[in-house]
């Protein structure tokens, strides 16, 4: 397994049609906030408009006319081998490592882990750093009312920026808060105030509103997130072995419950970062004991997010198999 | 391609990842090996890993023996075998 120096990180950024992804991201170009980034966009309409808005980027490439879900699938995986390779052979000037994505508003950001993963080359030369989702701040509630797909890519995010959020009252943006909590249980929401990022005001503790019955049933369960820490469940030095034979099994029945999951094992070769978008459990990378985690999970311990889980009988079928070592 | 199995060589499944030496994947395998005997014996599977050949093979007692490249192929396999899947949740 190759080290996170080595590997190409991946952001994802993602959210529904017109949330202000592209502004957001001009803004942090603007700002420098990420170092020679390699920028892919994705327009739906054949005539793109967001990449002249970004000029400012280090390199540039647009895919369009199409949503790299389905009909630009191919080509996204073409680009992102041209990528990979010219980086390989050092032709390319960027040497930032970072490459963002801007996807479609309607794309949903799971799609592409797939896509990455499904691929072997591509698998190992890039790493998911994390998955940014705008959300509207003044249509957000609409959407996610509306459309099951802005509620698959709020679903799946690691950080949720609102956006538009001086254009909010007080009330609205506590009950956006509240239900986006309430579909993703991930701390990180923070608010862009004309396009420039804040952490939230404080706000009155609401309800969150109540979703639209037209889902399916299971789509309507909330979406919890489990701590394990490994090492209150096992006695042994080393646990990897049966921590991963579990977790397969565990994903193998259960994955279309489990939305993400992420955590750092100690094994007998470092520190692994774990991380899986829906089912697809991504290349683990070695994080050297030097380096400080970027996420904020401690070591031997791993948050599983999804659906309809029980925290009791998940921690207790895992201590079952450590034990059985 | 690996004489023994004929499976190509793919990239290492996320479960492989433990190990930072040949010794010590080694151990790794066959630890994991003796661990899904003992979850698929009410079953009534076993499982062997060969060591020098990848993959792990799975058989169901009656003769039948599938070389499974991924420990994912595993647990697919055992609903091939016995018409139910090894649920990690419940008592197998």
């Amino acid at each position: 397994m190759s080290d996170s120096q080595n590997r190409l990180k991946l952001i994802i950024l993602s959210g529904f049609l017109g949330s202000g992804k592209s502004t957001w991201l001009r803004h942090q170009l603007y700002a420098e906030s990420f170092y020679k980034p390699h920028i892919i966009v994705n327009e739906v309409a054949s005539q793109a408009v967001d990449d002249t808005l970004l000029h400012s980027a280090q390199a540039l490439d647009v895919l369009q006319g199409g949503c790299v879900c389905c009909e630009l699938k191919s080509q996204m995986i073409e680009l992102l081998h041209s990528i990979c390779n010219k980086r390989t052979r050092k032709l390319s000037e960027d040497s930032g490592g970072l490459l963002i994505f801007e996807m479609s508003g309607v794309a949903d950001p799971s799609n592409v882990m797939f896509a990455i993963n499904d691929d072997p080359i591509l698998a190992r030369h890039i790493v998911l750093e994390k998955i940014i989702v705008v959300v509207d701040g003044l249509h957000g509630i609409e959407q996610i009312k509306s459309e099951p797909l802005a509620r698959s890519q709020i679903e799946a995010a690691d950080q949720i920026l609102i956006s538009k959020a001086e254009n909010c009252s007080e009330q609205d943006l506590s009950r956006l808060v509240a239900t986006l909590k309430y579909m993703n249980p991930n701390e990180n929401i923070t608010q862009s105030l004309f396009g420039v990022e804040s952490s939230l005001p404080e706000l009155k503790p609401v309800a969150p509103i109540m979703l639209n019955k037209r889902e399916a049933a299971e789509n309507l369960l909330p979406i919890t997130s489990i701590d394990l820490n490994l090492d209150d469940l096992s006695l042994i030095a080393d646990t990897w072995v049966g921590f991963s034979v579990w977790l397969s099994a565990l994903l193998n029945l259960h994955g279309d419950q489990i939305v993400r999951i992420k955590g750092i094992v100690r094994t007998p070769n470092g520190r692994l970062l774990l991380q899986s978008v829906r089912k697809v459990m991504q290349n683990p990378e070695r994080i050297p004991d030097e380096l400080h985690n970027t996420l904020d999970v401690g070591e031997n311990k791993v948050v599983l997010i999804g659906r309809d889980l029980d925290e009791i009988e998940i921690s207790g079928s895992l201590k079952k198999v450590l034990n059985d070592i | 391609m690996c004489s023994a199995c004929g499976f190509p060589p793919a990239v290492g499944h996320w479960t492989d990842a433990g190990g930072a030496t040949p010794h010590e994947r080694l151990k790794i395998r066959f630890a994991r090996v003796n661990l899904i005997n003992k979850l698929l014996k009410p079953l009534g599977l076993t499982a062997t890993d060969a060591g020098t050949s990848p993959g792990i093979q799975l058989s169901n007692g009656m003769g039948k023996t599938i070389i499974c490249p991924t420990i994912e192929d595993v647990w697919m396999q055992v609903e091939i075998f016995t018409g139910k899947s090894y649920d990690p949740l419940k008592e197998n």
